[in-house]
């Protein structure tokens, strides 16, 4: 019970963090998804279930943010999805040893990539936005730069792992 | 009976990860097809409200880093503002002199609501800011949002001082426009990337580079006559009958960090005879 309320206040933090302060990360247009680092990190560090629920609630509010753009729902689907995806890399007698390694890494990436696949097959129904350029110019680029910066939880939780 | 709820029961705890995951993604999609009753304009209402409180909080922390340069960059601005205030004086007085000569009709004015840009959701191609004002302040949906350099984008949701408007670089924005030389009509809309495309241009029409790109009056939402951007290329596409006009916008999106709303909304009963018309 009170790891589940830290873990939501923690993803309320993440998200305000996303929707001010990532503005000066930009590049290109571009920012990573704090959210999906969080997400990703609960689903390693406590499994499937909490993982889907924090990418449903964090989602959920993201989209309420987003404004009346026809797409409420959207980031909460793709993040719940993302949260089960990322649940499966979780093993309870490694959970530092994923943290802070490569793993963790690539976990991160290949969530992110899934992520944003599936969110542009939603996203682009009815547009006349190229599906294959949304990915390439904006999606792959977009789930490496989340996996750079997915860096910095792993260093932090490689020092953990040292001390 | 028993037998059969115990063996749902442990069916349920086996695949209980499924079971939860189907929740939330039906639970999603019912919101993608309900998307905007009044209950869910009301969650949207307070969560807006919620999370600006928090982004106006954390939004000024990066200002206190950056106050000397931009003191700097304000009174280099406001000289220049001053200046261009006393040629526009003159130029409004000769400007009125002409209407009444041509016996023309002056355009509705519009008051304008200063805003900070409190927040900054820059989604995969879904990108919106968040206003600190709201319609406690006369903000509605629909409502243009401009800078000095020419329109941001349009309110597409309100709170009590909060509103959420969609920019310019968002792949649902349609704005018509005009080329200030020639007159040449489009439509603006974004694909992604960092400038703007102006369609809809005919081949043989005049459009070039260095352009200046404005609002145009067959908009219902926009009023004519605001700054979009400068055409950077026009060149013909190939097996069309129309070209490639791109457009550089005026507003620096990733840094604009103020903007006023303006205080016009869409000509209702225009839009109801078009809609009329075209039914």
């Amino acid at each position: 019970m009170r790891q589940n309320a830290i873990d939501g206040a923690l993803t309320l933090l993440v998200l305000v963090v996303q929707t001010t302060l990532l503005r000066y990360m930009a590049l290109g247009g571009l920012t990573p998804d704090l959210i999906l680092i969080w997400v990703v990190v609960i689903a390693i560090r406590r499994g499937q279930i909490p993982a889907t629920v924090a990418g449903f609630c964090a989602g959920l509010a993201l989209d309420l943010l987003s404004g009346n753009d026809g797409m409420l729902g959207l980031a909460a689907l793709t993040k719940t999805a993302a949260g089960f995806l990322a649940g499966y890399f979780y093993s309870e007698n490694k959970v530092l040893q994923t943290l802070s390694s490569y793993r963790f890494i690539l976990t991160l990436l290949l969530v992110a990539t899934v992520h944003n696949l599936v969110y542009f097959i939603i996203f682009l129904q009815g547009s006349e936005v190229s599906w294959w350029g949304a990915v390439l110019f904006y999606g792959i680029p977009s789930a490496i730069y989340t996996a750079a910066v997915g860096l910095i939880p792993m260093f932090a939780f490689a020092r953990k792992a040292l001390s | 009976m028993k037998e059969l709820l115990r063996r749902l029961y442990e069916f349920g705890y086996l695949f209980k990860e499924y079971l939860i995951l189907a929740f939330f993604l039906s639970l999603s999609i019912l919101l993608l097809a309900l998307n905007d009753n009044a209950q869910i304009r009301m969650i949207r209402s307070i969560t807006v409200v919620s999370a600006g409180v928090l982004q106006e909080v954390f939004g000024a922390i990066p200002n206190y880093f950056d106050l000397g340069r931009e003191n700097r960059v304000l009174r280099e601005l406001n000289l220049s503002l001053a200046d261009e205030v006393s040629r526009l004086r003159e130029a409004r007085l000769e400007n009125l002199r002409l209407r009444q000569l041509l016996n023309l009709k002056e355009r509705a004015q519009f008051g304008y609501v200063a805003a900070n840009i409190i927040g900054k959701n820059l989604q995969l191609l879904r990108n919106t800011v968040t206003l600190d004002v709201g319609e406690q302040d006369g903000v509605r949906a629909m409502m243009p949002v401009v800078t000095d350099n020419g329109l941001v984008g349009k309110v597409v949701a309100t709170a009590g001082h909060y509103a959420v408007a969609q920019i310019l670089f968002n792949k649902d924005i349609r704005v018509s426009a005009k080329i200030e030389r020639s007159r040449v009509d489009g439509i603006i809309r974004w694909e992604g990337g960092s400038r703007l495309l102006l369609t809809n241009v005919a081949k043989t029409l005049d459009v070039q580079e260095g352009d200046v790109v404005l609002t145009s009056e067959y908009s219902s939402l926009f009023p004519p006559g605001i700054r979009i951007g400068v055409v950077v290329s026009a060149h013909p596409l190939e097996g069309s009958l129309f070209q490639a006009v791109e457009v550089a916008p005026g507003v620096d999106f990733p840094h604009v960090e103020e903007a006023f709303v303006l205080m016009a909304v869409p000509d209702s009963a225009r839009i109801a005879l078009e809609r009329r018309f075209h039914e």
